[in-house]
């Protein structure tokens, strides 16, 4: 599914285009000039050194940016403008990891004139670690 | 993006979050530079100009406005997060910010404190609304 998805288009089961996304140290600094979150964890690489996680990871928010941009290329101005995302942080992603981010359409709604596509959503390492749980749902006005 | 204004405030101890409490809101211009920026730091590849600010990136400044105003230790853990969207917002709008301690539990050595978080258009429309949880080591 490599166009922006119509309600029409949609049925149980459908998997949405995946999205590759390697990240680099330099990516988390760049995220982290760009949000305003210089957490240590994610920049300073000797302080993190010195936690359990052992070394630097990504800002949470970056790896939700590429599930939403999944989302965008999916579903468009559908997602921008009703989209609803709740997940959770299940494992850090770390400098040099490559993620695939994965979504399904897991139901299809229709209430009070209001179309709702239901995915499960995923981030995996290229461990196979799992990132990355949760759900997003996309409102399509009729 | 331009901070026009906040309140200035000493970052609050996690210890006083109580709940209920509500953040200084914050004011941001979400200019061109700014959007492209973000754009770049989370690889999305375009030669046009930004017309539209990804969703992401409003909740993202959002927690940058609430995480300023709270005295987070480093490694601070961000555990799960909620968000919805309900307008698109354009490229040079202007977002007011808000955010509101949900829970703030202490468990030993560790914190787990949840934020709504909201944003506003220049009309005061909702244009997001969230819940982030951190666990924050005592």
């Amino acid at each position: 599914m490599d166009k922006e998805l119509k309600l029409s288009d949609l049925h149980e089961g459908d998997e949405l285009s995946s999205l590759v996304k390697h990240i680099r140290q330099e990516d988390i600094n760049r995220y982290a000039e760009a949000s305003g979150d210089f957490n240590p964890i994610h920049i300073d690489e000797d302080f993190a050194a010195q936690t359990p996680l052992g070394g630097t990871i990504a800002h949470g928010m970056l790896v939700l940016a590429y599930v939403s941009e999944m989302m965008t290329a999916a579903f468009g101005e559908n997602w921008l403008s009703g989209g609803k995302l709740s997940v959770r942080f299940k494992a850090p992603a770390r400098p040099e990891d490559t993620l695939t981010i994965t979504g399904k359409i897991d139901s299809i709604e229709h209430k009070e004139g209001i179309s709702y596509a239901n995915c499960g959503v995923e981030t995996h390492s290229q461990n196979g670690e799992t990132i990355v749980t949760g759900k997003a749902t996309v409102r399509f006005c009729s | 993006m331009k901070r026009r204004e906040n309140n200035g405030k000493i970052p609050i101890k996690i210890e006083q979050l109580a709940v209920g409490y509500e953040f200084p809101p914050s004011i941001f211009e979400l200019e061109p530079v700014v959007v492209s920026k973000y754009l770049e730091a989370v690889g999305v590849k375009n030669s046009k100009a930004p017309e539209v600010v990804p969703p992401m990136a409003i909740a993202a400044y959002t927690m940058g406005v609430v995480a300023e105003a709270m005295a987070l230790p480093a490694g601070t853990i961000h555990a799960s997060q909620e968000v919805e969207f309900f307008k698109v917002v354009p490229v040079g709008a202007t977002i007011d910010c808000r955010g509101r301690v949900a829970q703030n539990i202490n468990r030993g050595q560790l914190n787990l404190l949840s934020i709504e978080l909201e944003a506003l258009d220049q009309d005061q429309e909702k244009v997001l609304s969230g819940r982030a949880t951190l666990v924050i080591s005592s």
